[in-house]
């Protein structure tokens, strides 16, 4: 096994624990991240794997798949988090606005 | 609307922020009109409480934290309605616009039952000192809200607009910064409202240059506006 392998698979490890300590959810949960984490450590021991699903996809190398994916994914995540951002940001300025309003109401002397 | 307007039903908006050194020259500017004034205080460090203590008729309104210029005309818009106004102005808190103007602002919205109308410094000459960088950019501004909202103004963000009660109601502003100013012309076609551009004075002063918008951060407002049609 060549150093990157085992670099690869200890930081899935670590997420892997991280992920089971911090999120007790549900079993569904459990079974979805198992499965991803199953699969990244299966790629990282057979990377011919992706070489040929790449070669099917008519894409040159694996590791090249593999990037394009994850620059969609991480497109995807940051316009998700984006528009929970937003959201946040609507729902703290409606409190700060009707703090404003209600607090004026009782401030008789601006009046 | 019909007839005369009715000063004391005029409620103008002022957002403000760190503005304390020019408030009170501002507010001394618009009390002789027998408007009412309400200050939307937008968190900033030093509250202008202390000063608008000498303005026991003017309305003071407080964001516990910061969250634009955009947030806190919205809340003064609220507040106005709420108060029963007829007529809501929105008005800059640094002294770049004239108190004087607003009557001219208000004429169109009785006189030839317009929505809203938006004040320009470019309609007429000798209405501005704005530097020759500040009026390029401006010009590629009005095209950019042309672009974006349908509406070919002759100026962009200037602060000065006044509204009927009914635009009030209808313009509900949801940019937090100060992207709200393109929001305001894309709610105005949205909604079918009718406006008009007023010539109105803006006199930069030392002061208000330094508190006005940088050039850079117009890349910024642009950005926003992106971000709005695509999540709006």
């Amino acid at each position: 096994m060549s150093g990157i392998k085992i670099l690869l698979i200890t930081c899935i490890a670590f997420i892997a624990v991280y992920f089971f300590v911090r999120l007790r959810s549900s079993l569904f949960d459990l079974a979805l991240l198992l499965l991803l984490l199953g699969t990244a450590v299966l790629f990282v021991i057979l990377p011919d794997l992706t070489n040929r699903i790449a070669h099917y996809l008519g894409v040159g190398r694996g590791a090249d798949l593999v990037f394009y994916i994850s620059i969609i994914i991480f497109w995807f995540v940051i316009l998700k988090l984006y528009a929970r951002i937003r959201k946040l940001e609507q729902i703290i300025t409606g409190i700060i606005r009707k703090d404003a309003i209600d607090s004026a109401d009782q401030n008789k002397n601006t009046q | 609307m019909s007839g005369p307007i009715v000063n004391s039903s005029v409620f103008i908006v002022i957002p403000f922020y760190n503005e304390n050194a020019v408030i009170a020259e501002v507010i001394n500017k618009i009390l002789p009109w027998d408007y009412r004034v309400i200050v939307v205080d937008d968190g900033s460090t030093i509250s202008p409480h202390e000063i608008l203590k000498n303005f026991p008729g003017v309305f003071l309104l407080r964001h516990k934290v910061n969250l634009g210029q955009g947030a806190a005309l919205q809340t003064g818009i609220e507040y106005a309605l709420k108060q029963g106004a007829e007529y809501v102005v929105s008005f800059d808190a640094d002294g770049q616009h004239d108190a004087d103007d607003i009557a001219a602002m208000l004429l169109p919205l009785y006189r030839e039952n317009a929505d809203v109308t938006l004040a320009s410094r470019f309609l007429e000459k000798g209405l501005h000192n704005a530097s020759l960088i500040k009026q390029l950019v401006l010009k590629i501004a009005r095209l950019i809200n042309f672009l974006f909202t349908g509406l070919y103004l002759t100026d962009a963000h200037n602060g000065l607009r006044a509204m009927s009660q009914r635009a009030a109601q209808k313009i509900s502003i949801k940019e937090n910064g100060m992207a709200h100013a393109s929001e305001i012309l894309f709610l105005i076609k949205q909604n079918g409202l009718k406006y008009k551009e007023v010539p109105a004075r803006i006199i930069y002063t030392g002061y208000s240059m330094k508190k006005g918008q940088s050039v850079f951060n117009s890349i910024r407002i642009f950005f926003d506006l992106v971000l709005h049609k695509l999540f709006e």
